[in-house]
């Protein structure tokens, strides 16, 4: 730095070049500040929480955690239980359902509001509002529109349609499905802003070329917007997935795991057992069992993604 | 005012003496008291804002953290302040989990102060068992519910010409069955877990509260596959089916307007269901309420109290603030605030009813308290913490839960299914 510029008032002349050291180092510095602490952060809260809870799923802790080795006799335990096999089929209907239906809804509005609408911005935010409700809100508002004495059933009946019957939340055959309905109504918004930015996201050319082609709205959608936008799917069934493993809050306001056993899943058992029958290793073996079923999911989508890129590596 | 002054100040010397180096550095110690509860709002929450202002007069200094919502999230705050090494001086804790509890951090024994207090001679032995776990009381029952309560609607008796309660199941069928005829709904319900656990116990204890004691609380295998478990079991199933069916998943206040207005006809609740109608504006007229039907004809009790647990500090203040604690919620003075905010009864056996302020139906429930005790027909609760321990608890109405709404369940298969969730929970 030349040395004239230290005639700056009030700066003393050796201060200058200072800065221009920190800027270089604070460049080289940024990455890691901004990588390393949220990387400690999640390591220490998902990785050693998982470890530890892992590691109290092969103690026989009670009401504390302990810390003798008992082995898989919690998973045993819990692997033998009523409430665990109902859970974890209830989870089976309620993942499919939940993910097929909120899907197929989310692609419809997506669509819908593809159709150069008028107020796309307002109709966008009507559909998008419910996934800012927490899901307890989303429960205790279906828990009393299903309801069949107050609900529904109850209004349609009063405009005179006596014999209508929409009582599924009362019926332990159908009670799975209600939150089916709850769950869909409350994420089919969020599947649909991932479509609707796939489906703006593809090249209009290839609109245009189809319209060239001769090919109607339906089969530019079918044959051009959805295999383009295969990702996008792949991405919103993951999302979707995930979201119905984890389910706890909805079931808990909408139904609380009832009638009878009826809508139990899988996480209402592992709050049951570690903090209502104050068993944690047991819990902790449910929670355990309830993770690995999230790398059920997870694991497929990695292979997929590999394969994907390895292939795309191939053709260039 | 001022002898109880002094009390509380001689309390606090006697552990100045105690732990003496830390005395020196406090100077004089004034009683402290650190307390979690779940009570926070409505007649709870000013039952207990009552007990600490008592408190405060005595000269002691009130703490208390509510943690409002389900049991589940206090228990959360209290195992977090016990791993922490640093649990209240007594916090809200009731039946077996006492014990459970009691073995993962240290208690105070009370031993001293509840015979001082006079107070075993005056607890139902079954209520004093479970605050002395290993023989020495280490928790203070504070009042006391009966969940074997039936209320019925005047309206719906009126409609089906009936003036007395039913004192027998046979009667209440009977009873049930006219309604049914009229068009009421015979029996109100809310159709949450405890709710369903509790129509059972109130049938159980009712066609038999010896095969109660020794099916629900002595969990004996040939009792719980006995003939009273299985009556109990049909019982249960004619209730379900005198429900309105359109009912699931809410609490049973939901349904207090139509019960009033004569939908419904009967209520099997707790006791605490007297504060919760008086809450939604209606008046003791509006219901007839009075002990469930019981077969033998004698009274029976089916208890459920609240109660706190002491755990153990180095702090003097505290100890002296446990110590003033302990001997007001045993006082009779208390006990009459507290269980008049509440529409609970006293613990007290000894006490006088008979004044203003107290509800017919409390002081019926009392004398009914005394006299089970008496005939030993006074029980512990299951759906309510009573009985067991939280896991049994739980694995036991899993099985009524299921059975009040699944009717496929037959009762047979009802009885067997809660035989083994016994044995497999053991």
């Amino acid at each position: 730095m030349p040395a004239g510029t230290a005639a700056v008032a009030g700066v003393p002349p050796l201060a200058r070049p200072a800065p221009a050291r920190w800027r270089g180092w604070l460049g080289r510095l940024a990455p890691h500040l901004v990588l390393w602490p949220p990387l400690l952060v999640s390591v220490l809260h998902v990785v050693s929480f998982t470890a530890y809870t892992t590691w109290i799923s092969f103690t026989p802790s009670t009401l504390l955690p302990e810390y003798d080795w008992v082995g898989v006799q919690n998973y045993v335990s819990v692997l033998n239980s009523r409430n665990w096999k109902i859970a974890y089929s209830n989870l089976v209907i309620y993942g499919c359902g939940f993910v097929l239906l909120t899907t197929a809804l989310g692609l419809l509005l997506a669509v819908l509001i593809d159709q150069r609408i008028r107020a796309e911005n307002l109709f966008r935010t009507i559909f998008l509002y419910p996934m800012a409700v927490s899901f307890v809100v989303t429960g205790t508002v279906w828990a009393w529109l299903l309801n069949p004495g107050i609900g529904i059933q109850h209004l349609v009946r009063g405009f005179g349609w006596a014999g209508f019957r929409f009582d599924w939340l009362v019926d332990r055959e159908m009670a799975i499905y209600t939150i089916v309905i709850a769950g869909a109504w409350q994420a089919s918004g969020f599947a649909m802003a991932l479509f609707l930015a796939g489906i703006r996201s593809v090249d209009a050319d290839l609109y245009r070329a189809a319209q060239i082609d001769g090919a109607g709205p339906w089969r530019i959608y079918r044959r051009v917007v959805l295999p383009c936008i295969g990702p996008i799917f792949i991405a919103v069934l993951v999302i979707l997935l995930q979201f119905a493993i984890k389910t706890f809050d909805l079931v808990r306001a909408l139904t609380g795991g009832g009638p009878g056993l009826a809508t139990q899943l899988p996480t209402l058992v592992v709050y049951d057992l570690m903090f209502q029958r104050g068993l944690l290793g047991r819990g902790a073996a449910a929670a355990v069992m309830l993770l690995l079923s999230l790398l059920v999911v997870l694991l497929p989508y990695f292979a997929y993604a590999r394969w994907r890129k390895r292939r795309e590596a191939r053709h260039g | 005012m001022f002898t109880i002054d002094r009390r509380g100040l001689m309390a606090g010397a006697a552990s100045l003496l105690a732990a003496p180096h830390l005395a020196r550095a406090q100077g004089s110690v004034k009683p402290r008291l650190t307390l979690i509860s779940q009570w926070s709002a409505g007649s709870d929450g000013a039952a207990i804002t009552a007990l600490g202002r008592v408190f405060e007069q005595e000269g002691g200094v009130w703490q208390h953290s509510p943690v409002p919502g389900f049991t589940t999230e206090m228990m959360n705050k209290l195992r977090a302040d016990i791993l922490a090494g640093n649990p209240p001086a007594a916090s809200q804790l009731k039946g077996p989990e006492i014990a459970a509890w009691s073995r993962i951090a240290p208690t105070v024994d009370l031993t001293e102060e509840v015979k001082a207090a006079g107070y075993e001679e005056v607890v139902a032995p079954d209520l004093a068992k479970l605050h002395k776990p290993q023989g020495k009381w280490i928790a203070l029952p504070l009042q006391i519910y009966r969940t074997n309560t039936l209320f019925v609607s005047s309206k719906a008796m009126a409609r089906v010409g009936a003036t007395e309660l039913p004192t027998t199941w046979e009667a209440f069928n009977a009873l049930a069955g006219k309604m049914q005829a009229e068009g009421i709904t015979p029996v109100a319900n809310g159709g949450i877990r405890w709710d369903d656990g509790m129509k059972f116990e109130i049938a159980l204890a009712g066609i038999s509260p010896a095969a109660y004691r020794k099916a629900i609380m002595e969990l004996d295998d040939d009792a719980l596959r006995g003939p009273e478990v299985l009556a109990a079991f049909q019982q249960l199933r004619r209730f379900a089916n005198w429900m309105d069916p359109a009912v699931a998943g809410q609490h049973y206040s939901v349904f207090l307007p139509r019960f009033i207005k004569g939908e419904m006809g009967m209520l099997m609740m707790g006791g605490w269901a007297q504060g919760v109608i008086r809450h939604n504006g209606f008046d003791a007229g509006d219901y007839m309420i009075g002990q469930a039907p019981v077969d033998n004809g004698k009274p029976a009790f089916v208890l459920n109290a609240d109660a706190f647990i002491f755990w153990r500090s180095k702090e003097p203040d505290l100890q002296a603030g446990q110590k003033l604690f302990a001997k007001l919620v045993m006082s009779k003075r208390v006990q009459e605030m507290y269980s008049k905010t509440t529409g609970s009864i006293p613990v007290r056996t000894d006490m006088d009813l008979s004044g203003e302020g107290w509800s017919e139906g409390q002081r019926e429930a009392a004398r009914s308290l005394n006299e089970s005790v008496k005939a030993n027909q006074a029980v512990l609760s299951l759906a309510h913490n009573m009985a067991q321990s939280n896991q049994l608890t739980a694995a036991m109405i899993d099985v009524l839960t299921e059975y009040v709404h699944n009717k496929a369940v037959t009762p047979e298969q009802g009885r067997q299914r809660l035989a083994e969730a016994v044995e497999s929970a053991r």
